[in-house]
């Protein structure tokens, strides 16, 4: 005899004797997450294993036939094929040039602008502005701004007596015009970043160690940049990233010229695989990618956690 | 109406056993309390009650259904939470009626029944309200009503008052009281005070590492403590506990099995040294207004508590300490009650 | 010595920094000022004129850019395929992000596990098998790959951990009420879950509209008509047919692709900073 049903509470007996409360919890956890998870084998664990398969494989568009060749393609990027070797080095010198310029930049503007003064607002919204933009219109206008004799950045040097060289046609100064460039299009976000993590730090600190009679950049570095760490460590692993996985910009600004001078991995990789049909030879590429990548996040993961 | 039965219920989380088998029998229409030391396991067992958490082992009956694996909502029972757990993006009102709506109850006798309720709880005032626009006590009033509304068979409540002042906490606590005569529901109530347990309950539930260790009606746990725990647990300032080695002499009703002795505060008279069953020394005494709390020193060391009315003599003044027979508890090595 | 009192020296030193900062800003600000000014000008004042006020204004860039290429139809795609890809990435995002942060279930460490490690691959990487995929499904030079591909790549993951971490934050005993009142799972997530998390939806709101709207990489992939093309994508195309970018074209073009986002950030820059924020993550 189920309770009585008197109550407005008991509207229907509940009882489902096959499956237990944990199992419901369960299939409904299954149903929530389903979507994602489809998706997640669909357009990323799926081709992780083909992008393995097809590194192996030396495909042949016309007859849409792949030949099993083992290493081939890797022993041809790492020993054979000189492009990758400038490829790497392009890539490796943008990540050098960015990363330490984009967080510096970034952290100078956080600490100027984490105070409230007048302007503070105006400032903030200013420098974050290009992240908003996109990449494609960022590239756009600056590759007109960098235009040779008659580009604006040159006229206005030019007023100033000096003779600007062509930015983007010139290999000595592509490189540095794409990093310039590309760090003004991003430092905002990691200026937020570090906005966010410098405010979330107690004033107390900084006023016990100001009673101390410590200085100005004693309170920075023996207080506010370990406290910092964190945060660092995490903008120093996405702007990583995000430097190995820069394509529009550069494919807008420079198309990987003058000279290969800018062509870096990703670049190198849609080259491969979208404009000349490699596709073997492109998978290898972003295998190699892959483990740059994977290798770099863990280092900089390791080293940190030994710091601390 | 309805009563509960639990038979050797058990909770794991991964590895630990936070309840480690526990019967119990609640009769209908009976205000029971759970009470214990934080992290004993008392609002993991009303939450199991409740439908929040699984049952890992066991058998727990409302009314005469087994409901181990019947969702919250159709158990028949409706809880307050500590935190009230009002909706913020709602009114007054449709807190207390959402529960209804969510059933299909029509709009009308959704209107009634949370009228009905708010009247009950002087709420009439507030319905259009936010939860934000509230104070705590109006707050725990709106979250008891949304309860009410339901008119659940059992009523849980997980210490729905921690979260007020002390002087509102009083006058809530007899309005619960005032609503279990009213309602004559049965009510289980989960809270770390004892004070709530005593002056609430018709039955109290002591637990400690999840396991039950004594189940009574504040009387029989506050005069016949089943064991240490509970004796030490239940009244305050705590119990005075001493190895019976320490005593000269046999103390009247002692056991034979006995090897604690343990006397309440409040039970402890003071007369001149030597006419006592121990004497001591004062070290510190402490006015309290009604009375004096007295820490005093017994020659093996140990520190007593003794609750003193009238004037308390200064530090330093030796004292014997007598009580009166009825009023030792022994207990054995084990723990146990010993008589 | 008789120098400033303190105040004084305050204000002077504020007044250094501001200027500093003003300084800084010019890079951030002109681009912007001179793309504007630009799109008003004629192919021949387009270059040698250093001056931000075109001489005379040239309205009709801004319709040859609409003769050009079929640029209404490329605004429209750019604006339904963000639309579309915000309410997906809503909707399945903190559905997963629901259950990752509160119901328990075996497996779901391993699927959290799965779930970040994705986040630190670059999309280059999986690009060419996905490829392959879209073009045996036949969508190639459809929209779908730029819908399926932002809903269920990095994207999709990041708002799905944005969204588990803002439930973790909520009081949980709001759903459990919920529970005691009769609500499904479901009715739980979308009645009470989701109206309590209104900032996280918001920034995954803005984060995923901004990533959709300003995609390249994916549009210049699976896109080759014309009428199908994506804002990104018809910006770089105001070219003659050597490939020489016709600027003024391009620049009124990028203006008018520019100008409304713009003017969203500059209204809510608020809202939209934090959303970044909270985020924590992206390029």
């Amino acid at each position: 005899m189920p309770a009585k049903p008197t109550t407005g509470i008991v509207t229907q007996d509940a009882s489902t004797p096959w499956l237990t409360l944990k199992m419901r919890e369960a299939m409904e956890a299954w149903l929530f997450i389903g979507p994602t998870l489809a998706g997640f084998l669909i357009f990323f664990i799926g081709p992780l294993i083909a992008v393995v398969w097809y590194s192996m494989t030396e495909w042949n568009l016309l007859a849409q036939q792949a030949t099993f060749v083992g290493l081939d393609n890797y022993d041809d990027a790492l020993f054979r094929n000189p492009d990758f070797w400038l490829v790497v080095r392009n890539s490796v010198i943008f990540a050098l040039g960015l990363v330490p310029f984009n967080m510096a930049l970034a952290l100078a503007l956080a600490i100027s602008l984490s105070r409230r003064f007048v302007g503070v607002v105006f400032f903030r919204t200013v420098f974050f502005a290009p992240v908003v933009t996109s990449a494609v219109a960022w590239a756009i206008v600056w590759k007109f701004l960098l235009q040779g004799e008659a580009g604006f950045v040159n006229q206005m040097l030019a007023h100033i007596g000096i003779n600007g060289p062509n930015w983007l046609r010139e290999p000595d100064w592509a490189m540095a015009a794409v990093i310039v460039t590309r760090v003004i299009k991003m430092v905002g976000l990691n200026m937020i970043l570090y906005i966010a993590a410098l405010q979330a730090i107690p004033r107390d600190y900084e006023a016990a160690a100001r009673l101390e009679g410590a200085s100005n950049w004693q309170i920075f570095r023996l207080v506010i940049w370990p406290l910092l760490g964190p945060t660092t460590l995490v903008i120093m692993v996405i702007t990583t990233i995000g430097s190995f996985k820069v394509f529009d910009h550069i494919y807008l600004m420079t198309g990987g010229g003058p000279e290969n001078g800018t062509l870096v991995l990703a670049f190198y990789i849609y080259k491969q695989g979208f404009e000349f049909f490699d596709v073997g030879y492109a998978s290898a590429l972003a295998m190699i990618m892959f483990v740059i990548v994977m290798v770099l996040t863990l280092v900089q993961l390791a080293l940190r956690r030994r710091d601390t | 109406m309805t009563s509960l039965t639990l038979a050797g219920i058990r909770k794991r989380f991964g590895k630990v056993d936070v309840i480690r088998g526990v019967d119990l029998r609640v009769a209908d229409g009976e205000f029971v309390v759970f009470v214990g030391p934080s992290g004993c396991g008392k609002s993991t067992l009303l939450r199991m009650i409740a439908g929040l958490e699984d049952i890992s082992e066991g058998e727990l009956r409302i009314g005469d259904r087994i409901v181990n694996e019947v969702q919250p909502a159709k158990r028949g029972v409706a809880m307050v939470f500590q935190s009230y757990a009002l909706y913020p993006h709602l009114t007054v009102r449709d807190n207390m009626g959402f529960g209804l709506k969510v059933r299909g109850v029509p709009p009308h006798e959704r209107r009634q029944r949370v009228e009905a309720a708010a009247a009950t709880l002087k709420l009439d005032a507030l319905l259009q309200r936010f939860p934000r626009e509230l104070s705590g006590g109006q707050r725990q009033r709106v979250a008891i009503g949304r309860a009410i509304v339901g008119e659940p068979d059992v009523f849980l409540f997980d210490e729905p008052l921690s979260n007020l002042d002390a002087e509102l906490r009083v006058h809530m606590r007899s309005e619960i009281a005032s609503l279990h005569k009213r309602l004559g529901n049965t009510m289980i109530y989960v809270t770390h005070d004892q004070i709530e347990a005593m002056t609430l309950a018709d039955k109290i539930v002591v637990l400690r590492d999840g396991q039950v260790e004594q189940v009574g009606t504040p009387r029989q746990l506050y005069e016949r403590p089943g064991n240490l725990f509970v004796a030490q647990f239940i009244g305050s300032p705590k119990m005075n506990i001493l190895p019976i080695e320490a005593v000269a002499g046999k103390l009247p009703g002692q056991p034979k099995t006995a090897s604690l002795v343990g006397v309440r505060p409040e039970d402890l008279e003071l007369t001149e040294p030597g006419s006592g069953f121990v004497d001591a020394r004062i070290l510190i005494s402490e006015y309290t207004g009604a009375s004096s709390l007295l820490h005093v020193q017994l020659p093996s060391g140990q520190v007593f508590l003794v609750a003193h009315d009238g004037e308390a003599p200064p530090a330093d003044t030796s004292v014997g300490l007598a009580v009166e027979p009825g009023r030792l508890h022994f207990f054995a090595d084990s723990g146990r009650r010993a008589d | 010595m008789g120098g400033l009192t303190q105040k004084q020296l305050r204000i002077v030193n504020q007044v250094c920094w501001t200027l500093a900062l003003a300084v800084a800003a010019i890079p951030f600000v002109f681009p912007f000022l001179w793309m504007i000014s630009s799109g008003f000008k004629s192919a021949s004042e387009i270059f040698g004129s250093p001056s931000l006020v075109p001489r005379e204004w040239q309205w009709r860039n801004f319709v040859d850019v609409f003769t050009y290429q079929p640029f209404a139809r490329q605004y429209f795609n750019s604006l339904y395929i963000a639309l579309t890809v915000t309410a997906l990435t809503l909707v399945i995002s903190s559905l997963a992000g629901y259950a990752l942060a509160r119901l328990r279930f075996a497996g779901a460490g391993l699927i959290s596990l799965f779930l970040v490690s994705a986040l630190m691959v670059p999309e280059e990487v999986t690009m060419i098998p996905n490829f392959f995929l879209i073009k045996w499904a036949g969508l190639i030079d459809t929209h779908w790959p730029l819908i399926m591909l932002p809903v269920f790549g990095p994207q999709g993951i990041m708002a799905t951990f944005l969204m588990r971490q803002y439930f973790l934050a909520l009081p949980r005993e709001l759903e459990e009420a919920g529970k005691m009142d009769g609500l499904s799972r479901f009715g739980v997530w979308w009645r009470i879950a989701l109206p309590m998390s209104r900032p996280a939806l918001a920034a995954v709101a803005i984060i995923t509209f901004l990533n959709s709207w300003n995609l390249f990489l994916e549009p210049l992939i699976f896109i080759s008509s014309l009428e199908k093309f994506t804002l990104p994508l018809a910006l770089s195309n105001f070219t003659d047919p050597y490939g020489t970018p016709l600027w003024h074209l391009q620049l009124a073009a990028t203006t008018l692709a520019v100008l409304p986002i713009l003017i969203v950030y500059l209204i809510a820059q608020r809202q939209i900073i934090e959303s970044f924020a909270l985020s924590g993550v992206k390029g």
